[in-house]
């Protein structure tokens, strides 16, 4: 069994709603773990997402610091560098989709425009994140990654992108204050800047990867 | 989009919409982690023991147990536990109608 740390604590990106990710490999079953607290992976998943280039490979491969192994080997640090990111365009047009279903039923229904939100901050930071690991030198892995890509990033104002964010605390963390009706439609009304935000660097990964 | 990370999605936000198309007192459930189901919970005071909060608990377990085993790409158990989750949604939505009526 391994125990490893990663994500924003291994960033040194301490906020007050922070959560620590973990992520633990076992073999077979291991009921121990919480799924609320740990990713968790067998040997041979993990080994799989190494050789296929997977973006959370990466993200483990330049963040994750060993807490715990039960044979004193660092796992992670055997499988060495993962393979090359080759699914850019995929992944990208993947939370692109994320992004355009959120906004779909975010018009569509009542009941669950903080979740919408909440999923349009995902596909933001997910689509930001697989583009800096396909495209750019830097991958960023952080929670505002769409703001780190220098002249391709996210323009939008602090204050609409704010509540996307809270609401993705709001439905994963449950913190935070409740958001009003007033701030959901004043996010909303960032859709189509975020969506020619994503159209256009979407231009910018080939369609065919080699 | 890869149709398991989808399909969850779509399960959560189905599954949601059925209860909150309850006006709750305080504040709608926005997710169905743990934790967001606990602040549901708190803010409406709800207690702990009431049977819907048991299934929602059950229900959200149930999707995290997706998302890892989705990893493990186990089919056949991936399958039965997608099927349990709609199982869940129908029983979430008839015991608020029970509420309702009561």
């Amino acid at each position: 069994m391994h125990i490893y740390a990663f994500g924003s604590v291994c960033r040194g990106e301490i906020r007050a709603n922070s959560d620590i990710d973990l992520l633990a490999i076992v073999n077979g079953i291991d009921e121990r773990f919480d799924l609320n607290l740990y990713s968790i992976y067998s040997y041979n998943r993990l080994t799989e997402i190494w050789n296929e280039g997977n973006p959370f490979a990466w993200h483990l491969a330049k963040e994750a610091k060993l807490l715990f192994s039960s044979d004193g080997s660092d796992f992670l640090d055997s499988l060495k560098i993962p393979q090359p990111y080759q699914s850019c365009r995929q992944d990208c047009e993947k939370f692109y989709r994320l992004f355009s279903e959120a906004c779909r039923s975010f018009v569509q229904n009542e009941t669950t425009k903080i979740f919408d939100l909440s999923m349009v901050f995902l596909g933001i930071r997910n689509f930001a994140t697989c583009f800096s690991l396909g495209q750019l030198n830097t991958p960023d892995f952080s929670r505002h990654s769409a703001l780190r890509l220098g002249s391709s990033s996210l323009m939008i104002p602090s204050d609409a992108y704010e509540i996307f964010e809270r609401a993705r605390i709001l439905c994963t963390r449950g913190l935070g204050t409740a958001i009003s009706k007033g701030e959901t439609n004043r996010a909303a009304h960032e859709f189509r800047a975020i969506e020619e935000w994503m159209e256009t660097l979407l231009l910018r990964v080939p369609t065919h990867e080699q | 989009m890869s149709n398991e990370f989808s399909d969850r999605i779509s399960a959560q936000r189905a599954i949601l919409a059925v209860i909150n198309e309850k006006s709750w007192p305080a504040e709608a459930l926005f997710g169905l982690s743990n934790k967001a189901i606990e602040r549901w919970v708190n803010t409406n005071r709800l207690g702990d023991n009431l049977k819907l909060v048991n299934q929602i608990r059950k229900v959200s377990e149930k999707l995290f147990f997706l998302a890892n085993k989705s990893q493990d790409q186990v089919s056949d158990e991936y399958q039965l536990v997608r099927a349990e989750i709609m199982t869940a949604c129908h029983e979430i939505h008839d015991e608020l109608k029970l509420i309702a009526d009561a």
